[in-house]
């Protein structure tokens, strides 16, 4: 036990704190009051999280438990409510509530107007909360409880415009798409008990060991717990809700469906490296659906037009990049890219949310322009988060993205120029973004645009210094550096060790991909800045590849060709074929048949209710009396 | 002595209701005997002391009048006179017709279920199980909706059928106890009837419970039924009646058949999974709230009874939490129909919308339920429905999968329910609205805290049934065991 400890349960309870006192007292605060409760809140737990790292590091331990109480016991299954504190658990802490704080207070400038702001902030607070659940469980339940309460959180806020029905659709549909993921994952945890009679966290590693590499039933857990995290990380087959959540307010997006939610998936498999490790062929497969999403992510990025339908599909691509980080075994690098595109997303998007503010609800980069004049503050902070993305030296997203493609190189040459190609193809959409919206003239008539309130641009740039030397945390030894965040995460994970790669192939890496990355910068700003081109307006003929990736593959039309519309027919069949038109008729035929019978003693049956009443209260006090007497 | 109180004071007092004449103090002495019970069952289910009661009742027969439990009992006990004061406070200030005779009506169902709960013989089941059925006939007869004569009529002969086969078996069972014949359950158990005849009885005594819990395909009565009866009848119903089924299969089953059981199982386990697809999928195309509601009730209750048919620890201990969980959940839910209909004057969806925009506590409210219905954790349902899924996974992943679609499939019909009612955009028709009363809040408040606490600390239930799933495994592990060695 380390002293002091306990302190890390205040890090969940106050996100929890906050959201009784904003839920239920949501009539009574006015103005920025919610606003204000719950940024603080957030804002304590990040303190007091930075004071947990430093009470762990001095205690010269790893890692340190903290129980609750006992959840469930029955037979052999024993569940504890318990934390876990070590440094993967911190570091997502750190994250979400850094992140968070700068997100809640932004939310004060950019929902001050919106007369639900109290149980926006409630729900903000709550999704916080269930976060904070899902990173610090000792053990599979715990964070499963997490991972379905960020789920519902994430339902209520991308449905947080109720009136819209296609708002509400959205939020069904991630919901649902999530919950097929966790029917996967629950399996798995549900196999991972029989198989090690816990789920505890220690206890499963612990024995982990005694299988061999491809052990069958590993193999499968590992594959359901992916299937968890397919859905929640938005990968293929599961992604088509995460463009779909961006229906919801856009710090939403930035916090939920950009730097912490949809981490959970890459974090989930992080945590059970030890168990991925045994399994190659899960690991296969998690570097081929990286691969594949990472992608089909950044294509489709290409073709949008909607501010944040491209960060949006943005995320999806990086989120495969990760997913590529895990699969290659490379866990630590993943959970790195996983804190350098926190900081760079959730500016891009909070940049977006500024923009949108300023274009006063508009959201089309073709109807935008020209704002770098006139939002000098989200202009170079965007600017700072897209040479992030971009993956330009020394930017934060050059060291976790180089550390991703280096490690696939290791791998597997394809795979590299693969991973290589989807980042040619990031840095072109995003700098295709960069310039419709804050180059050239601005397009939409009648509107003045104008800088964000402090409030907002405060957190903007604190998330632009993020993204700028948030790198640094993890400088590799080609630079004099360390890799402190690697390190530092080594001792709650496994990974492995393949073959160092040669500092001249590394160095040799880095100017091929940054040679080229540059090259696409340069051809983004000829065809968008010189040649002023804006992407056609929607109706008018394109060419076949060009509709097919605007269409988003027309992966949605498909599933509601596969799924939906065989499930409703089959609902509506059911119900009315089979249950009103079979069932129903055979068993009443049975029972008319019997009526027939019946009437022979149907003149007993008079209709008079008193009379029955009578003869009941009648029969059963006679009843009684004759217990009694005998 | 405490169980016959128990048994007798809803009965006792709802007889004595007549001679009130004004309809708030006939409620008020209703909920008043009803929240009695519930302290002596609270005070009984906390007691270390084991009680029963029993005395020689009908001589000739070696019948006796015993009262007494397990924790299996107890669990149904806790349930029924945990839900009966909500079902009671419902009909505060509404109106009804013939309140005096609703109210007796009500708490002699009540008196009958705790008599089937209590009864330690096969006789005094059958007697009280068929008593259930009388008040809540009437209940449904004078108080249901439209349609309600035909509805009733079908209700009423579809449970029957199902009485008269549950008779049959008890009669049979009679004459096979030895010397002076008794109907005792604890007599029934030794009776080790061979095999061949095991398997045609199971039958025998399964279509009652079958026909009440519903188990695919013996429920066509339950969705119109539960559609037309008034609230009070329908919480009856689903809330505890349902639960008859479940105790009855318990105690007659198990213990008594148990080859049948063994050989019958994944019959029983397959069509209740069935039952789970087949009611969430028929849930979605519902137009009408309350019907909706039935059905995904019916997914639920399938879900239960293939979780009892594994017949392992993890399976029955989720079962008997499920029975409280789904009790206290659906009670909620029903009552939400009613309100919701009380505003809107409408069940149907396409005439609803927006309700939250006029009633935001009532939104929250009715979305912690609907939470608690899709097993969402830190609600009782999760705990439930986790310990019954993994019941199922021991027995074959592939159950556990089929009974585990019931996530998928009731975050879709439920959120989409919760859409149609209280999203979108306003109906003009609401524009007088109220949110909730201080009635509504009594009754909601302390059943989503019920839902809530069980999520969060469900261990006093564990506890609770611990001992009695353990020695209902050991009725059977042993001839398992013996059924496995000869057939390998």
């Amino acid at each position: 036990m380390i002293p002091h400890m306990n302190l890390a349960l205040l890090v969940p309870a106050l996100p929890l704190l906050g959201f009784l006192i904003t839920g239920l007292g949501y009539k009574r605060f006015r103005n920025n009051q919610a606003g204000i409760i719950a940024s603080s809140a957030v804002g304590l737990s990040f303190l007091i999280s930075l004071s947990s790292l430093f009470v762990l590091r001095n205690s010269g331990q790893d890692s340190a438990t903290l129980t609750l109480f006992n959840w469930i016991s029955v037979g052999k299954m024993n569940i504890p409510f318990a934390f876990l504190i070590d440094h993967l658990s911190l570091t997502m802490m750190l994250i979400i509530t850094g992140v968070g704080t700068l997100i809640h207070i932004y939310s004060i400038g950019y929902m001050h107007a919106d007369n639900r702001v109290n149980s926006f902030f409630a729900q903000m607070n709550l999704f916080t909360f269930s976060m904070l659940l899902l990173v610090m469980g000792a053990n599979y339940l715990i964070l499963f409880i997490g991972w379905e309460g960020v789920g519902l959180c994430s339902y209520l806020l991308i449905g947080f415009w109720f009136e819209n029905p296609a708002f509400n659709y959205a939020a069904r549909k991630a919901f649902v798409m999530n919950r097929i993921g966790d029917l996967g994952f629950i399996l798995g945890i549900i196999l991972l008990f029989f198989t090690f009679n816990s789920v505890s966290f220690s206890e499963v590693f612990a024995q982990a060991s005694s299988f061999q590499v491809g052990a069958p039933v590993i193999t499968l857990i590992t594959m359901l717990l992916l299937v968890g995290a397919v859905g929640k990380s938005a990968q293929i087959p599961l992604f088509t809700w995460l463009p779909d959540a961006m229906a919801g307010p856009t710090p939403v997006s930035a916090l939920i469906h950009a730097a912490t939610m949809v981490t959970a998936g890459i974090y989930m498999i992080a945590r059970s490296s030890v168990l991925y490790i045994l399994a190659p062929t899960t690991l296969t497969l998690i570097t081929i659906i990286g691969l594949a999403t990472a992608l089909l992510g950044a294509i489709i990025g290409l073709k949008q037009n909607d501010i944040k339908k491209v960060l949006a599909y943005s995320t999806v691509s990086q989120l495969g990049y990760m997913f590529i980080a895990l699969g290659v075994g490379a866990f630590s690098t993943a959970v790195f890219h996983v804190t350098t595109h926190a900081f760079f997303k959730a500016l891009l998007f909070l940049g977006a949310g500024s923009i949108i503010h300023a274009m006063g609800g508009e959201q089309d980069i073709r109807k935008m322009g020209g704002l770098r004049t006139k939002m000098p503050v989200t202009y170079w902070t965007f600017l700072a988060a897209t040479l992030a993305i971009s993956g330009i030296p020394p930017f934060s997203g050059f060291f976790s993205k180089d550390l991703i493609l280096s490690k696939a190189f290791e791998h597997n040459f394809i795979l590299y120029i693969l991973a290589l190609g989807g980042a040619l193809l990031t840095s072109f959409y995003m700098f295709r973004l960069l310039y419709l919206v804050f180059f050239g003239e601005q397009r939409l008539a009648g509107s003045h645009p104008h800088e964000s309130p402090k409030v907002m641009t405060i957190p903007l740039i604190i998330l632009a210094i993020l993204s700028v030397f948030g790198g640094f945390l993890n400088v590799p030894t080609l630079f004099g550096g360390d890799s402190n965040f690697g390190v530092f995460l080594q001792k709650a994970m496994t990974s492995f060790s393949g073959e160092e790669l040669s500092h001249t192939t590394e160095i040799s890496l880095i100017l091929i991909s940054s040679l080229l990355i540059g090259l696409v910068i340069l051809f983004a700003y000829r065809t968008f800045v010189t040649k002023v081109l804006v992407p056609k307006a929607d109706g008018e003929p394109m060419s076949f590849f060009g509709k097919f990736i605007t269409n988003k593959f027309y992966i949605d039309e498909f599933y509601a060709t596969i799924f939906e519309k065989p499930f409703r027919f089959l609902s509506g069949f059911l119900y009315q074929k089979i249950e009103t038109t079979i069932l129903n008729p055979a068993i009443e035929g049975i029972g008319v048949a019997t009526l027939k019978l019946g009437e022979l003693v149907r003149k007993i049956q008079r209709g008079n209710m008193s009379f029955y009443f009578f003869a009941m209260v009648a029969g059963i006090l006679l009843f009684i009396i004759f217990i009694l007497t005998i | 002595m405490i169980l016959l109180i128990i048994l007798l004071i809803p009965f006792l007092t709802g007889s004595f209701l007549f001679l009130f004449r004004n309809n708030s103090s006939i409620r008020f002495v209703a909920l008043a005997a009803s929240v009695v019970n519930l302290l002596l069952t609270l005070l009984l289910a906390f007691s270390a002391s084991a009680s029963n009661f029993a005395i020689n009742w009908i001589n000739f027969m070696g019948v006796q009048f015993a009262l007494g439990y397990d924790g299996i009992s107890l669990i149904m006990l806790i349930l029924t006179n945990l839900l009966f004061p909500f079902i009671l406070l419902a009909g505060f200030n509404r109106d009804q017709k013939n309140v005096s005779q609703l109210n007796f009506l009500i708490l002699s169902t009540q008196s009958a279920l705790i008599g089937v709960f209590l009864a330690q013989n096969a006789f005094l089941f059958y007697v009280f199980w068929e008593l259930a059925l009388i008040p809540v006939y009437f209940i449904l007869l004078i108080w249901g909706g439209d349609g309600r004569r035909s509805i009733t009529l079908k209700f009423f002969i579809y449970t029957l059928t199902g009485s008269l086969f549950l008779l049959f078996g008890i009669i049979y069972l009679y004459h096979l106890t030895p010397g002076n014949h008794s109907t005792d359950f604890a007599i029934f158990r030794q009776l080790h009837i061979p095999e061949s005849n095991q398997i045609w009885l199971f039958w025998i005594l399964f279509i009652a419970f079958a026909i009440k819990m519903p188990v695919f395909p013996f429920h066509t009565w339950q969705p119109s039924t539960y559609t037309m009866a008034p609230t009070q009848g329908v919480m009856i119903l689903a809330g505890v009646m349902t639960k008859m089924g479940i105790y009855g299969a318990l105690r007659f089953l198990f213990p008594i058949v148990p080859l049948g059981v063994l050989y019958w199982q994944n019959t029983i386990i397959i069509l209740s999974l069935i039952g789970v697809v087949y009611a969430s999928t028929i849930a979605f195309r519902q137009s009408n709230l309350k019907k909706l509601v039935a059905y995904s009730s019916m997914a639920h209750i399938s879900l239960m009874v293939a979780a009892m048919f594994v017949q392992n620890q993890f399976a029955l201990q989720g079962l008997l939490f499920q029975v409280i969980s789904h009790g206290v959940t659906i009670v909620a839910l029903f009552y939400l129909v009613l309100i919701i209909k009380e505003k809107t004057g409408t069940q149907e969806f396409q005439q609803m919308g927006g309700l939250k925009l006029k009633a935001p506590q009532m939104s929250i409210i009715f979305l912690i339920v609907v939470l608690g219905s899709i097993a969402l954790p830190l609600t009782a349902g999760f705990v439930g429905e986790l310990l019954m899924i993994t019941g199922l996974f021991r027995q074959s992943a592939w159950f556990a999968f089929i009974g585990g679609t019931t996530m998928i499939l009731g975050a879709i019909y439920m959120l989409y329910a919760y859409q149609r009612v209280m999203l979108g955009e306003e109906k003009s028709t609401h524009e007088k609205i109220t949110d909730l009363k201080s009635l509504d809040y009594l009754i909601l408040v302390p059943l989503i805290a019920i839902i809530l606490v069980l999520g969060i600390y469900p261990q006093p239930i564990f506890n609770l049934v611990e001992e009695s799933v353990r020695s209902m495994q050991n009725l059977l592990s042993p001839i398992a065991t013996v059924v496995s060695a000869i057939v390998h």
